[in-house]
């Protein structure tokens, strides 16, 4: 049978198993373009949009999942209190059509450097969660993401949701592209304050072969903010902006240089951060 | 009394079908037909080695594969150079399918033809065709350069050189008492509607006749072209444009070769075949434009009066030039804009290069002239110190010296001829308008949110409504229905409403009652085509004469009715009748019967005009030798020359410091196309025109590589700007008549785009103070130009 | 047709409608138009960027080149076909006629479902949110001025007020 319809997690491995190379749709976003663009031919397609598990979310020992069929406008729409920086990152995705269908098992299975869930959900140390026949497991985010359009999902494994700390704090997520709507971004840029653990986590899109996050910014601002008021003393701000912009390595392209990518991720960094602390 | 309606904003008739999704566009048709998928070339410079089809024969479906081998010989010969000209020297065409040689990446090799798109497309996939790859020539400045070739009898790569001068520029620049020189750039974009390119061709055997539906902006001239192709009279071959998607030039371009090798399948195969392009196929086969590199040198006086302006540009037309020089004429004619220049000189090389042939895209060389005259006007008030208004007012050419001839030809061979225009007072108006005096209060409030405010202006004026003529044919059936025809084509323009206006009114008819069709060559076989902002100057004036000469003879047939003296009727609400006295009246569809003398009477009303019923004049026969049967008429309408429509453009963009994002945050228009047929129409025009001058200032760009891959053919990298892009747009109009018509119009479709880039140009300058010369330019660009660029206001650069 | 073929029904503006022997990878825009004869949804990018195919799959707004017809199997499809009919034009449609926000009239069956979707969302949207609710559908004619408009007026009417109605030039 060509089109499998599951309906649940284990006939969807069943029908993986059968089909190792089966094409699995989500939101179609990516596939069915592919398919269009003649980069595809897909033989077997295992369609996931019925797959209960993979719907919606929920929060155990203080942990949030959220299913990887979670499209972004369900994000953008009735998530906004429980993740507000994945909401801001989804509200940038392309267009409403692309938001309705397109979802977060489909931007992590992707895997594109410049996803726009990506960095977000980097700073957040999410963990995707795979299952497969030989049972399930969780893969940091940074250990999923290998490198561009590659992740460590193994043939027979099913993304099927994304799992985070619960953090408290404000966060922030914000991309340049040159046009406004339905762009591929040229840098993007998240931030969370971890004031619980008193601690700033980032991700950074576009500007290298995967998404990345910058350690010694991070260090140094985490360091440098007074927790208690929310304040950051201005050359520690300036200083945060660079030590991302340096972390990074982009590429020069069509759409940016690598110099302007450098740049704007340090000026999205540094505004991001503003954006956290009271004013 | 009918209300009239010229002038009036009325509603389209052609929407509410569109509004339901019944619009018929070229791929909603012909459904069952045949479909051809092409092989492409992949390199922008290749030989072709060997095409081996083998691998395709076993795909299911598969109808046909042709080669330029398997073309018969009058199909072997390369496209019509469409525009000849005495300085296009070296013109060179593409064949329908590669002659062993590829150009261009996109160029068509091999034609497949199967039952339908995936199986051509599956066979054209596995037919494999060995290349041999030669260096690519990409961008004007290496074609001019001729390392390499793109036609090996063109060593230089220069199709044409052409120089055309008013006075004597050099002399006078020379004893200006300031001088200024520098380089310009503007780069590649496309007319990119929404609906690409098709044709779809129904041979039909008994009849010998072939129907052709293609997406163009030309039926009558493709028409011919498929009949010469074909070998097949005229009367063979039917044209018809169906709903078109949005042209702005790029389907002025034809035949391109799949409107021949369509109707030539259609015939060969027996049986229905369509052509539709994808998406990346409109990007790499259909043609592009913009791209020109210009090197100005200005003197001036002190007041900023343009003494003398020499202008050397190089216009790069890909890889052939079937246009013609049109484009880089019209750049170099109408660089001129609204200023009086008496000594001028300008001199351009058309080049070729391994990218996508050129033809005119809305605006069509416009946009770069205006670019190049207005950045020269910035630079001068720049260097003087002075307000850019101030230095375009005192060179202004006065409305008092219109007609105003420049002594220069214009694209159509005619004198470059202004008619009308009051520059003054459209300047004037921009400034209140746009408020220009008030703007450095507003530089300031921005300044201290942080944000780099700049306002900007440009002035074009644009040759509208160019010959040689188009005709209109107008009828009032017996039934009073009034059919109206006229032979070029609409892509959305709102002609069948604008035409139906324009007869309602001289019939006093109803808008409802009146049905307009264009380009269809069933219907009216003579036009020129929709280009150069012509067809409601054009066509528009050829309906008004023709529905004058139909209500001439109504009149006439109603007198004799009514035994009243003709110059006491008028025509109103559907009738005839006695001015004062309206119960004397008839209706005008009684009048298209009795226009008709009959000997059956097929239906009731048509007893009146049967030979017993209506003996007509003793001692006349029943149709006079100056008269003929039925109430309509064809007339056509030709200009001595082109009528010239003018406007000017004021930007405000806001520049983010840090990031260099640049928005459009206020737009102004001031438009002058003489009295406006429908007000909203116009507008619509105008708009639409001002959101593709946004995309081609700040968005759109072809992106080629060295290797002249198009490294941005899709919609998600050619970024056209969608609603979240476009400012709103404040309108005024001038309404200066052409004293060249009877309508007194000038031509509107075009005009929104043309000073887009230049004014965007000139606001990004005044909000950083780098000099922007070349356009498109991103916030990566304007970045870059901002490190490297020295902060002083532009000026000196002598 | 070279590859794995499926049959199947599709509920496409409440009618049930066969679909036999389609190759697997055909979008819901390939079938629709080329085996069901809707031709009113547009095709122009194939890659989810233009909106000119945009339909409600269960009262959800996507792009019908991005779903996967053999997928849609037990979904609710409504299209452009199913929105006013001759003599009856939605209260979205009429005020683009009314407004003159159709020029080629290409993008528009789309445009036409994006408005309806808008505002049975969000009845009163902010400027800057109808624009964002467009900014899935490029139009290369109008410039959107004019439908920016017509949403304004269908806001109007909707909520009762007479609101700024006048005679758009």
């Amino acid at each position: 049978m060509p089109i499998s319809r599951p309906t649940d997690v284990t006939a969807t491995l069943d029908a993986l198993a059968a089909s190792p190379d089966a094409d699995l749709l989500a939101g179609g976003t990516d596939l069915v373009v592919e398919v269009n663009l003649d980069r595809r031919r897909p033989e077997h397609v295992i369609a996931l949009r019925r797959v209960t598990e993979l719907a919606g979310h929920d929060t155990t020992d203080g942990r949030l999942r959220l299913g990887a069929n979670v499209t972004y406008s369900e994000v953008e729409h009735d998530l906004a209190q429980l993740v507000p920086g994945l909401a801001m990152a989804a509200r940038t995705v392309g267009s409403p059509q692309i938001r309705n269908a397109g979802t977060l098992g489909g931007n992590l299975g992707t895997a594109s450097p410049a996803g726009d869930t990506l960095p977000w959900l980097l700073a957040m140390d999410a963990e995707v969660e795979l299952a497969s026949p030989e049972g399930d497991r969780s893969v940091p985010l940074a250990n999923f993401l290998t490198g561009p359009k590659s992740t460590a999902r193994r043939p027979a494994e099913l993304i099927t949701g994304v799992r985070l700390p619960r953090v408290e704090g404000p966060q922030h997520v914000s991309k340049i592209g040159p046009r406004n709507a339905m762009v591929i971004s040229v840098a993007c840029f998240a931030i969370v304050l971890d004031t619980t653990n008193r601690r700033v986590r980032t991700g950074m899109g576009a500007v290298g072969p995967t998404v990345l996050r910058s350690p010694d910014a991070e260090r140094a601002v985490t360091q440098a903010l007074d927790w208690d008021a929310l304040t950051c003393p201005e050359d520690a701000i300036d200083a945060f902006g660079r030590a991302c912009a340096e972390a990074t390595a982009p590429i020069t392209d069509h759409r940016s240089s690598a110099e302007y990518r450098r740049h704007a991720v340090g000026v999205l960094a540094r505004r991001a951060l503003r954006r956290c602390l009271s004013t | 009394m009918t209300t009239r309606s010229v002038g009036a904003p009325v509603a389209r008739s052609e929407d509410p079908r569109l509004l339901r999704g019944e619009g018929r566009y070229l791929d909603d048709l012909g459904h069952d037909a045949f479909q051809i998928a092409m092989v492409r070339s992949p390199h922008a410079h290749a030989r072709v080695l060997d095409i081996d089809v083998s691998g395709a024969l076993e795909v299911e479906g598969l109808i046909a594969i042709h080669t330029f081998e398997d073309l018969p010989p009058r199909l072997q010969e390369p496209l019509p150079l469409l525009l000849p000209h005495p300085s296009l020297t070296a013109g060179r065409t593409q064949h329908l399918l590669a002659d062993g040689e590829v150009n261009h990446v996109g160029e068509a090799v091999v034609m497949v033809t199967a039952t339908d798109r995936y199986a051509a497309e599956d066979a054209a996939e596995r037919i494999l065709v060995e290349y041999d790859p030669l260096p690519a020539v990409v961008g004007p400045e290496r074609a001019r350069a001729a390392e390499h070739a793109v036609h090996d009898d063109v060593p230089d790569n220069v199709a044409a050189h052409l120089e055309q001068s008013i006075g004597d520029a050099p002399a006078a620049i020379g004893a200006a008492p300031n001088r200024l020189r520098f380089r310009l750039d503007i780069e590649r974009s496309a007319s990119t509607p929404m609906e690409g390119r098709g044709t779809y061709a129904r041979w039909d055997g008994d009849d010998e006749r072939v129907r052709l539906h293609t997406s163009t902006q030309a039926p009558t001239s493709v028409r011919a072209a498929v009949a010469a192709f074909l070998g097949l009279q005229l009367a063979q071959v039917e044209c018809i444009a169906p709903d078109i998607g949005g042209g702005f030039g790029v389907k002025i371009m034809h035949p391109w070769p799949e409107e021949i090798l369509v109707p030539w399948a259609a015939r060969e195969l027996g049986h229905d075949v369509k052509f539709t392009e994808d998406r990346r196929e409109h990007f790499v086969s259909a043609n592009h434009e913009r791209a020109q590199v210009h090197w100005i040198d200005v003197g001036f006086d002190d007041d900023g009066r343009v003494l003398g302006l020499d202008v050397e540009f190089i216009h790069d037309h890909g890889a052939y030039i079937p246009y013609g020089l049109i484009v880089p004429i019209i750049t170099s004619t109408q660089l001129i804009g609204p200023y009086k220049l008496e000594n001028y000189r300008v001199v351009f090389d058309s080049v070729y290069t391994n990218t996508t042939p050129v033809s005119p895209y809305r605006g069509a060389g416009r946009p770069q002239g205006c670019f190049a005259m207005e950045r020269t006007i910035d630079r001068i008030a720049a260097h003087l110190g002075k307000d850019r208004t101030e230095v375009r007012s005192v060179n202004f050419l006065q409305p008092e010296e219109m007609p105003y001839d420049f002594g220069l030809t214009f694209q159509d061979g005619r004198p470059l001829r202004y008619d009308s225009g009051d520059f003054p007072a459209s300047l004037e108006k921009l400034k209140q308008l746009v408020d220009w005096d008030g703007f450095e209060e507003r530089r300031a409030a921005a300044e201290a949110e942080g944000r780099l405010l700049g306002i900007g202006l440009a002035t074009y004026v644009e040759g509208t409504g160019v010959g040689p003529y188009e005709g209109g044919h107008v009828l009032i059936e017996p039934g009073g229905t009034v059919q109206v025809s006229t032979g070029l084509s609409t892509q959305g323009q709102g002609h069948q409403t604008v035409f139906a206006q324009i007869v309602a009114d001289e019939l006093g008819v109803d808008l409802a009652d009146v049905r307009v069709v264009t380009g269809d060559t069933r219907r009216f076989p003579y036009a020129v085509g929709t280009f150069a902002s012509r067809a409601a100057v054009m066509s528009g004036n050829a309906i008004h004469l023709a529905a004058r000469r139909v209500r001439e003879k109504a009149l006439r047939i109603a007198s004799e009715a009514l035994e009243v003296d003709a110059e006491d009727l008028e025509l109103a609400d559907g009738q005839a009748r006695v001015v004062g006295s309206p119960d004397t009246a008839i209706d005008l569809k009684v009048v298209a019967t009795l226009s008709n003398p009959l000997r059956y009477a097929f239906d009731e009303s048509a007893r009146i005009a049967t030979q017993f019923a209506n003996p007509g004049k003793e001692g006349q026969p029943p149709v006079t030798d100056d008269d003929e049967p039925g109430l309509e008429a064809t007339d056509y309408y030709s200009p001595m020359s082109s009528t010239f429509a003018n406007g000017m453009h004021a930007v405000e963009v806001s520049v983010d410091p840090d990031t260099s994002d640049i928005e459009v945050v206020r737009y102004a228009v001031v438009h002058d196309c003489g009295p406006l047929l429908n007000p909203r129409i116009v507008q619509g025009q105008v708009l639409g025109g001002v959101a593709q001058g946004v995309g081609g200032a700040l968005y759109e760009r072809m992106a080629y590589d060295e290797h002249g891959q198009l490294q941005n053919a899709s919609f998600m990298d050619f970024l056209m700007p969608y609603a979240t892009e476009v400012p709103s747009v404040d309108i005024d109009h001038l309404e200066t008549p052409s004293p060249l018509n009877p309508l007194g119009i000038k031509g509107a479709g075009e005009a929104g785009v043309i000073p887009g880039a230049a004014a965007i140009a000139a606001a990004i300058e005044d909000a950083t103070g780098v000099v922007i010369d070349a356009m498109p330019i991103s916030p990566s660009q304007l970045h870059e130009q901002r490190l490297t660029t020295a902060q002083d206001r532009p000026g000196d650069t002598t | 047709m070279t590859g794995a073929t499926e049959s199947y029904e599709l509920d496409v503006d409440g009618r049930a409608l066969p679909v036999a022997a389609a190759w697997l990878g055909e979008s819901l825009l390939y079938v629709l138009r080329e085996r069901l004869g809707l031709p009113g949804a547009k095709n122009a990018c194939e890659q989810g960027e233009c909106g000119s195919c945009s339909i409600f799959l269960d009262d959800v707004l996507v792009n019908a080149c991005c779903v996967l017809a053999a997928d849609a199997t037990d979904a609710r499809i409504r299209t452009v076909e199913g929105f006013g009919d001759a003599d009856h034009l939605s209260d979205v449609q009429a005020a683009f006629l009314g407004t003159g926000a159709v020029q080629c009239g290409f993008c528009t069956p789309g445009l036409i479902l994006a408005v309806h979707d808008l505002l049975d969302q969000v009845p009163d949207p902010t400027g800057l949110e109808v624009r964002e609710a467009i900014s899935g559908n490029l139009c290369r004619c109008t410039g959107y001025g004019r439908i920016l408009q017509a949403v304004e007026e269908v806001k109007a009417t909707r909520s009762g007020a007479s609101g700024p109605r006048g005679e758009s030039p």
